[in-house]
């Protein structure tokens, strides 16, 4: 038995979303149809799995066929056939046999069997053998939708699930999507997917990564895959959404739990959204309005009235995920929030746009897929996406985007989760593609200087100053709020190149108008340096060194992507004690390729000091796999670089 | 005279300690104002007070019904803390309402300062949250409105419950807790068995006492423990007491968690309150559950989801025989019976000492849960003559059963015991072996129960040290990269860990997976092989590169490469829970440096023996020059797995000891 896993971050939570969409939103009826598949064709016995699609595969699809069928704008029956051959544990989670459900959402039929390695039938999963439970999941408090799944423990591998299922929709709004190919290490023998309009409603589908796959394209709305190979997990791969065939469907008329809705593009959609999810919601009592008023009565000026009102949004309100209304679409009215100081995304978003508009700033409430990996609205077809709500201020030529979530966030604060991608703005006029702001490598600093005296045994003691902007604030803001015992363990870890570490002092300065910030440790640590003979072998980047080469792979199958720039500078001054001279040490040496660049060098200045500097620039971009290689060799280079060493001598 | 001037300060605040009221719905202004935990400056928030009361009200339609009646105030201190501001309460759902608990008068404000004006905002039913979980499980959660950094939310509910089960009362948080009242009352028709958990920082003192009660009777019915409704004719009074235990603490620590002391709950200050027996009204027992270590096991062991499930034989009988066939010797036999086990019957991940669907069941099914797949490894050792024994076990995030009790235990392995020799067996883990269980099931000492019904401890600490033996060769290429081979031998529980994360991967994966944060290096040929003796052997080529320094004409490396340690684990400056290793083990190294022509050695490091606590723990490392060859090794060896917190500095000082000297490099220069 072999498995297959993906190394680092496993597949991304976007295709989960996608999952969790079908399920909460898989389907509709007609009483006439039944699958017709020719389930007569299917050999359940695993041995008759092709070869070339047993590699880099934990399961195999052997077949899949989803029928949607449009019987009106508000009526979507949804069935689904779906055998996978399960090859070992991690193959699992490709038996899909789950279906969410709600008020607007009823399984009609659930069924699975279970067949062994020769074939044969070993048990039968009825429609109520399948367990219930909330939807609920990790930081969401309350949501009105349900799933039922299938809990099976496999007695033996190789197994074969045979699942299917109808259920019946009243909310058209998503579609199921067809993504035969929906994570790495599984293959797909068969997989059909179509689209049966039994309506006037028009349908819209946009096809995409079908070139380089095998697909039979029947019409606009039925498509085939045969024989598609697994695809192996590689670190720094552009996401798997991007690489695998994929259709997206929409209705040009939709009904989203009881709203109707017309969808031709984005402008229809986010007009769609702006009149019937958000007018209306966004009333706020006098008392908030007064307080507004007030607090920006000393400013005309609509981007300082606009920071004064996120503060106060962010000192009244906390965030809390409660999906509840219109499919977890519709925002909580800002008159609640303004009574509860709760909301989600939505609500808060919404608030602050109200609030906003009692002192005359005009905002827009902007639907964003949020995640550190950056993932785009698509501009070019609009279907019901998204995972996350900002507020844009329109301020000049540039956008500034709020995240109404946090109640610590810097204004306008973007980077690493909502930075340099394309959202859509929900306008009066409808809804716009705008793309928010890209942080290049001077917006994202990291300046580490430190001023270190060492002793004769190789001890050092040490002021370290760490300065932070952009995506890499980001990365170090959370020990602003932590405990000294866990900044103590926070620095400790960072700098884990330092055996036997004491942090003797922090003071950090978060200055959030600028958005910088400092942070100052007085540290010590015994043997720092280690001895041999008479010598000391001295490390003297001792407070940023690259460790990490990425991973080797003989033969690189994907294109890979840098997602951000960033940029390192740092400077240290090493004071050597009386007695103790340099033996031998190198200049200084500079590396640079179409990644970036790295450059570090080491002088003796004033008698007895040493400064070390470094400057280091990671560019941004797409590339191809055959690029992948030199991308190793230069972070190699640098990991070779940072541990350069000085020879010093102790008379 | 400065000594008695702080004693009276002291008693002054004390005093107006004890003088505060935490009258429902009303906070004070200081408490709004403070700005920081007096005590603890790192808590986001801290409980002001908890009181929290059991009882058991008598009512005619429904006899002894629980009432656990909860009221806390929470100071909020900053945004961190504001998930203080939401609270879950679990209720258990039975098949019918009057098998469900309920949920009665739950109240809450938020207080907030403003200016000089306390500022009260009610919990509404817009902040409550029903929700059904699964079949037995509802989850009813409250989110406080208004929330800002210093305010005072507080809440207040009852639970009220058919069951005479009391849930676990907890004395301690992830906050610190400033005052906290309990009150556990039971009617003396009740015996409760009570423990507070020993492994805890934190116990708090507790009284015990009688509280007379009394009830109004419809009826003269004598047992009216057993809450029968019967028809009414007269009235009349009852008289009783409750048991009363009271607990009234102040300044309760918070718990902090720490790396390598395995779950934390093991150490939450809490007490346990388990159905020991139901008496009549002289006191008799009419029915008793648990009181000492050999009842529990006995009353465990009649029951028909454990002890019958023993002697169930013939679904199995002729599938067995073949496997056997001419096996004589018992633990051969257990060996080939737990590999049949394991293929036949999967663990479905649910823990249990008692089966879920019967063995049988479970045999045809292919599925069940630790009692299922254990006690029919038990049954089927049995049914060939071979002496196997169930152990009652509680893992490692159960805790350690403390007292008398059934709640303790929560899984069940298997022991055959054979001329003075016992292994310990679980099938419910496919790597496993004999003697070797999952770390799951490594909690201290398990409880054996024979057919006879006796009983006694068995400990289940891997009394073996596992061994990791590293041969390294190194060859030092003209180029300054290394190349060279390494072969490992992985024995026991270490073993098994070694197996759960390498067996079954693809080769490839498996080489990825050894590359990692071993730098520059390319790893070839690698072999990973589970022996049939229970070990696990890994070998594979190497080629590393950048990891020698040329500097000034001399060369500079680590003699363990890629294999030293490189940072010490143990961060904290201090420790309250022991360090947990899991198993006592040996890592052994043997390395053979090939030295390039034309150099020679100027430094090596030094050898050294190193030793924590008269040699519990001990390092040696020994390195040596053989004409053209470097040789050198390690051994760290550690024959507890358990460092206490006590010793803690000094082990932390003795690790990072190792790690220095992993790091010490050789220096070669030209000839």
């Amino acid at each position: 038995m072999i498995y297959y896993f993906s190394i680092g971050i496993l597949f991304s939570n976007i295709m989960f979303y996608m999952k969790y969409i079908k399920a909460l939103l898989a389907c509709v009826f007609s009483l006439l149809f039944a699958v017709s598949s020719s389930q007569s064709d299917i050999d359940y016995r695993a041995s008759t799995i092709p070869i070339n699609l047993k590699i880099k595969a934990n399961a195999v699809v052997r077949f899949d066929k989803q029928i949607v069928e449009i019987n009106d704008f508000d009526d979507m029956y949804i069935t689904t056939k779906r055998i996978v051959t399960v090859f070992n544990e991690y193959g699992n989670r490709h038996q899909n046999a789950f279906e969410g459900y709600d008020s607007n959402t009823k399984i009609k039929k659930m069924e699975a069997r279970i067949y062994n390695e020769s074939g044969e039938e070993i048990k039968k999963i009825k429609l109520r053998d399948f367990s219930d439970q909330s939807a609920v999941s990790g930081g969401t408090l309350y949501s009105d939708s349900r799933v039922k799944y299938l809990s099976y423990t496999p007695v033996k591998y190789p197994y074969t699930i045979e699942y299917s299922s109808e259920v019946q929709m009243k909310s058209t709004a998503f579609v199921p999507q067809w993504h035969p190919i929906d994570d790495y290490y599984v293959s797909v023998e068969n997989s059909e997917y179509k689209i049966i309009n039994n309506s006037n409603v028009k349908v819209r589908t946009k096809s995409e990564n079908f070139d380089t796959y095998n697909i039979e394209v029947l019409s606009d709305t039925h498509v085939k895959a045969k024989n598609l190979s697994g695809i192996k997990y590689e670190a720094y791969n552009p996401g798997i959404s991007n690489i695998v065939p994929s259709l997206k469907s929409a209705l040009s008329i939709f009904n989203m739990e009881g709203v109707k809705g017309e969808n031709n593009n984005w402008g229809d959609f986010g007009k769609w959204m702006y009149n019937k999810l958000i007018t209306g919601t966004d009333a706020i009592p006098q008392s908030a309005i007064d307080e507004v008023k007030a607090l920006t009565a000393n400013t005309t000026d609509n981007l300082e009235k606009a920071k004064l009102v996120y503060q106060y949004m962010q000192d009244k309100t906390r965030y809390i995920s409660v999906q509840v209304g219109i499919g977890g679409w519709k925002p909580m009215d800002a008159m609640d929030v303004d009574k509860l100081g709760y909301s989600d995304c939505k609500g808060l978003t919404n608030y602050t746009k109200a609030l906003l508009e009692a002192v005359g700033v005009p905002s827009y409430y902007t639907v964003v897929w949020g995640d550190d990996d950056i993932k785009s609205i698509d501009s070019e077809f609009s279907v019901t996406e998204g995972n996350h709500v900002i507020l844009c201020v329109p301020n000049n030529e540039e956008n500034i985007f709020l995240e109404c979530t946090s109640q610590t966030n810097p204004f306008g604060f973007t980077a690493g989760f909502t930075d340099d991608r394309d959202v859509l703005l929900v306008t009066p006029e409808g809804g716009k593609i705008a793309h928010t702001k890209v942080y290049n490598a001077e917006d994202s600093q990291q300046i580490t200087t430190a001023n270190v005296n060492i002793t004769a045994t190789g001890d050092i003691s040490a002021q370290v100053e760490v300065k932070t902007t952009g995506y890499q604030y980001g990365l170090h803001g959370h020990v602003v709020n932590q405990s000294m015992r866990d900044q103590k363990l926070n620095y400790k870890e960072y700098w884990d190149n330092i055996n036997n570490l004491e942090v003797l002092s922090i003071n950090i300065n978060n200055d959030k108008n600028a958005v910088v910030l400092k942070e100052t440790i007085d540290l010590k640590a015994t043997n720092y340096a280690s001895k041999s003979g008479n010598r000391l072998i001295l490390m003297p980047n001792m407070f940023n060194r690259m460790t990490n080469i990425p991973p080797r792979y003989d033969k690189r199958n994907l294109d890979f992507k840098l997602q951000r720039a960033y940029k390192d500078v740092d400077e240290f001054i090493i004071n050597l004690p009386e007695g103790v001279v340099v033996e031998a040490m190198s200049e200084g040496e500079k590396t640079e390729s179409k990644f970036g660049s790295y450059e570090y060098r080491i002088e003796q200045i004033d008698g007895n000091k040493l400064k070390y500097s470094r400057t280091y620039i990671m560019n941004k971009g797409n590339y191809s796999k055959e690029d992948y290689s030199t991308f190793r060799d230069f972070k190699k280079r640098i990991v070779k670089l940072d541990k350069n060493k000085i020879v010093l001598k102790v008379n | 005279m400065k000594k008695l001037l702080t004693l009276i300060t002291l008693m002054a605040f004390v005093t107006i300690t004890k003088a505060q009221d935490y009258k429902f719905g009303k906070v004070s202004k200081e408490e709004l104002q403070e700005k920081v935990h007096p005590i603890d400056s790192s808590a986001n928030a801290a409980v002001l007070f908890k009181d929290e009361k059991v009882s058991f009200l008598f009512t005619q339609n429904q006899g002894f019904m629980q009432q656990r009646e909860v009221h806390e105030r929470i100071k909020i201190y900053n945004k961190e803390g504001y998930e203080w501001a939401t609270h879950k309460i679990n209720l258990y759902k039975g098949s019918s309402g009057a098998s469900s608990e309920k949920l009665l008068n739950l109240k809450g404000h938020t207080f907030n300062l403003k200016g000089s004006k306390v500022e009260k905002d009610k919990l509404k039913n817009d902040g409550i949250f029903e929700e059904k979980l699964n079949d037995f499980v509802e989850i009813n959660t409250l989110t406080m409105p208004n929330i800002q950094d210093g305010c005072v939310i507080e809440y207040t509910y009852k639970i009220s419950s058919p069951y005479l089960e009391i849930d676990d009362v907890y004395f301690q948080k992830r906050i610190p807790i400033n005052e906290l009242r309990v009150k556990v009352s039971t009617p003396q028709y009740f015996n409760y068995n009570k423990k507070s958990n020993l492994k805890a920082f934190f116990s708090p003192n507790f009284k015990e006492s009688k509280e007379a009660r009394s009830v109004n009777m419809a009826t003269n019915t004598r047992k009216l423990h057993l809450g029968v409704n019967q028809n009414a004719f007269q009235t009349s009074k009852s008289e009783y007491f409750d048991n009363v235990v009271k607990i009234s603490e102040s300044n309760i620590p918070a718990i902090k968690s720490e790396a390598f002391a395995g779950s934390m709950d093991n150490y939450l200050s809490k007490m346990s309150f388990e159905l020991a027996a139901i008496l009549d009204d002289n006191g008799i027992p009419e029915k008793t559950f648990a009181s000492s270590w050999e009842k529990v096991s006995k009353s465990i062991y009649d029951r028909d989801d454990f002890g019958k499930q023993l002697e169930l034989t013939k679904f199995y009988r002729d599938d067995i025989s073949s496997i056997l066939q001419d096996i004589t010797e018992p633990f051969e036999k257990a060996f080939l019976l737990q590999n049949y086990v394991k293929s036949k019957v999967k663990w479905n991940g649910y823990y249990g000492y008692s089966t879920y669907r019967g063995v049988k069941k479970a045999y045809n099914e292919g599925e069940g849960n630790v009692g299922d797949v254990n006690l029919l490894l038990t049954a089927m050792l049995r049914s060939q003559g071979v002496n196997a024994n169930p152990v009652l076990v509680s893992t490692k995030n159960n805790g350690i059963p403390l007292y008398p009790t059934r709640k303790g235990f929560n899984y069940v392995i298997c022991m055959v015991e054979n001329q003075g020799q016992y292994v310990l067996i679980d099938a419910t883990e496919p790597y496993g072996f004999l003697n070797v269980l999952p770390e799951r099931a490594l909690n201290w000492q398990g409880r054996l129960i024979k057919r006879d019904g006796s009983s006694n401890w068995v400990s289940l600490m891997p009394n073996k040290q596992s061994l990791e033996s590293t041969s390294l060769n190194i060859k030092l290429e003209d180029d300054l990269s290394f190349t060279g081979k390494v072969r490992q031998m992985i024995t026991s529980n270490l073993a098994l860990r070694y197996k759960k994360r390498y067996v079954g991967m693809s080769q490839d994966d498996q080489t990825k997976m050894l590359e990692k944060n071993k730098g520059a290096i390319e790893i070839s040929e690698t072999k990973m092989d589970a022996k049939d003796n229970g070990a696990f052997s890994i070998s594979y080529n190497y080629r590393l590169n950048d990891a020698i320094d040329d500097i000034g004409g001399k060369l500079y490396f680590n003699p363990l490469l890629f294999m030293a340690e490189k940072e010490n684990p143990f961060k904290l400056d201090v420790r309250q829970y022991p360090i947990d290793f899991t198993m006592p083990f040996k890592d052994k190294f043997k390395v053979n440096i090939m030295l390039p022509k034309g150099y020679k050695v100027e430094a090596l490091p030094k050898s050294e023996v190193m030793e924590f606590k008269e040699g519990a723990v001990k390092y040696t490392f020994i390195a040596k020059q053989n004409g053209s060859y470097v040789q050198l090794s390690t051994e760290l060896d550690l024959k507890s797995p358990i460092i206490d917190s006590s010793d803690y500095s000094v082990f932390k000082e003795f690790y990072g000891k190792v790690v220095e000297k992993q790091a010490e490099q050789i220096v070669l220069s030209k000839i």
